[in-house]
């Protein structure tokens, strides 16, 4: 079996965190709204009307290419890119071409243990098409419907050079790029309600030197789907290649039902964009005090900000990986982490029971009735053994669902504080004296006994004692009355 | 060397374009456009060395907008413009990628 050379490039779509559109000020809040609703003469494309180019777009855009560390070019410039659909009003979307935002960018992630990079070639923006359905209730056979509420909500489009070597390569690049954008307030990067959208290209060669047909796999739509897309579209062609047979450059959808890439329409005929520039829109000029206004917002970005966790928090690498993929986790964290300096335990806790709350109740963590200080207060009277960590652990789940300050909650739910090791003694002793045929067994040598004999202990503290201290004080208990 | 657009060239913008003519019209136009491309060869004998490409003649910085939302208020006179309207959505014939096997 011979080798084989994967090569991946990744194109990707965010729809930039703007109030309205592009080039009219309707509302880009279209998820759930009514077909045709946030609509108006631009966007729409009806005769006559004119673009006005929303600042806040360059803005966003210029962030996310400062923030890919592209050079940003002097001159925005708009394109037409020509075609036709029934989803793209005008016969053409806003675009661009030679004069991109920025050009020759970097990301740096991690993949596989090791630290990988990819080249990015461009970051341009252009205007989101409408919406196609082709079902309904109401829609007649053989017709669709148009709705043009996303019509002309602005996206960023972010190309990698062909610098991806496996589908884990693109998926755990297209982590890191998610995580970026949503650091920098640019996208919400949400995949599964299309606000991120991924195409590829892929070609699989037999020779290091020279690339295989590049094919384009579209319509993935998780991280998972791009994974499982990707690994298809490999294998697919690498059976090609040893039976020796041709394989086409093409455009392929990828079938999530199917498991499947399937072959799309035929790619030169799509490609002739006929690009010229928008005579509607003059070309923008970027000035350096404006590029230096927009370098001041950009925060400390996913990649910085975990290399710091690790030196001064001293967390391992792939727990501090997690806390800064998303930047309120890790803003949270260090909130708290100024009322309570245990990193280590703060970390523990974040990422199995914070985050385990947070995907319970399918809500992020802004949106939690927690906050850092409760967290804190909380985690102090673990670590100070005044509570149990199981009852620390149920305090934290009516924190999620009703609030509150953890001494209410403990004085609500009339927790009382961990019973001490000298109350401890004396319940212990008791139990003991109550069940003396579990002692008996015990000291036959039957070990369950003793677990039985834990359990008592902790119902008669209603989960309040710390049962590895249960434990040592029943065995010493148990073992002096040999 | 001059450049000339040919009838097949010619045909291939009009199918992009959707747009249908009988072989008389495309003569015409190839005629029309093979003048306009003679034009630019007689610029591109210009000595343009210090002039950077145009893609506009005005100089002045664009007007843009704030990110405000503004609403439109008269979105429900754009349906009388359509040739059917149903449940708010423009009904259009079915689009369908083509799958091949």
């Amino acid at each position: 079996m011979k080798d084989f050379y994967v090569t991946i490039g990744l194109e990707v779509h965010c729809q930039l965190l703007t109030q309205a559109k592009m080039f009219c000020r309707c509302s880009t809040d279209y998820i759930g709204k009514e077909p045709n609703t946030l609509i108006c003469p631009v966007c729409t494309g009806l005769p006559g009307a004119l673009p006005v180019l929303n600042r806040r777009v360059l803005e966003l855009a210029i962030r996310t290419a400062l923030a890919l560390r592209c050079e940003i070019l002097p001159q925005v410039v708009f394109h037409r890119k020509n075609y036709f659909y029934p989803d793209l009003p005008k016969g053409y979307q806003i675009s661009q071409y030679d004069f991109p935002i920025g050009v020759r960018g970097i990301v740096e992630f991690v993949s596989g243990g090791s630290k990988k990079r990819v080249r990015i070639k461009r970051v341009h923006v252009e205007e989101d098409a409408g919406k196609l359905i082709h079902e309904g209730p109401s829609l007649p056979w053989n017709s669709s419907g148009v709705d043009f509420n996303r019509c002309g909500i602005p996206l960023v489009e972010i190309v990698t050079e062909p610098d991806l070597r496996s589908p884990e390569e693109a998926r755990d690049y297209l982590i890191m790029l998610r995580s970026i954008v949503r650091y920098i307030g640019a996208s919400d990067g949400n995949m599964e309600e299309g606000s991120l959208r991924c195409d590829a290209n892929v070609s699989v060669s037999r020779d290091v030197e020279t690339l295989g047909t590049k094919v384009e796999v579209k319509n993935m739509n998780s991280f998972r789907s791009v994974f499982r897309a990707l690994q298809y579209e490999i294998d697919r062609q690498k059976a090609l290649l040893e039976k020796e047979l041709p394989i086409l450059q093409e455009t392929r959808h990828w079938d999530e039902t199917r498991d499947i890439t399937v072959a799309a329409r035929g790619k030169e005929e799509a490609e002739d964009y006929r690009y010229f520039p928008d005579p509607d829109l003059l070309p923008f000029s970027i000035e350096p005090k404006d590029l230096e206004e927009i370098a001041k917002t950009i925060p400390e970005l996913p990649l910085e900000r975990k290399e710091r966790f690790m030196v001064e928090y001293e967390l391992p690498e792939g727990e501090a990986g997690v806390l800064v993929q998303e930047k309120e986790v890790a803003d949270f964290f260090e909130e708290c982490l100024k009322e309570f300096h245990k990193p280590r335990m703060l970390c523990n806790w974040m990422l199995t029971e914070v985050l385990k709350n947070l995907n319970e109740l399918e809500i992020n963590i802004t949106e939690s009735k927690i906050s850092p200080s409760n967290l804190a207060e909380l985690l102090k009277l673990v670590d100070k053994r005044e509570i149990s960590g199981t009852i620390a652990k149920g305090i934290l789940e009516e924190m999620f669902k009703t609030g509150g300050r953890v001494k209410e909650i403990i004085a609500r739910k009339g927790i009382s504080f961990i019973t001490n090791e000298r109350e401890l003694e004396k319940i212990v002793r008791e139990t003991i004296e109550k069940n003396p045929q579990s002692v008996a067994d015990y000291l036959s040598g039957k070990e369950k006994a003793l677990h039985f004999l834990i359990g008592q202990v902790m119902k008669v503290t209603r989960g309040q004692a710390d049962p590895e201290l249960a434990k040592n004080l029943l065995l010493k208990e148990l073992n002096s009355g040999e | 060397m001059s450049k000339k657009l040919s009838l097949e060239e010619m045909k291939k913008v009009a199918q992009l374009a959707k747009l249908h003519f009988e072989e008389r019209e495309l003569l015409q136009f190839l005629q029309d456009v093979n003048g306009i491309i003679a034009h630019f060869e007689k610029l591109d004998r210009l000595n343009l060395e210090e002039v950077s490409p145009t893609s506009h003649i005005s100089w002045s910085q664009p007007p843009t907008h704030g990110d405000e939302v503004l609403e439109w208020q008269e979105k429900e006179s754009i349906f009388q413009y359509a040739p059917q309207v149903i449940a708010r959505y423009f009904i259009v014939p079915k689009v369908v990628e083509k799958e091949e096997k």
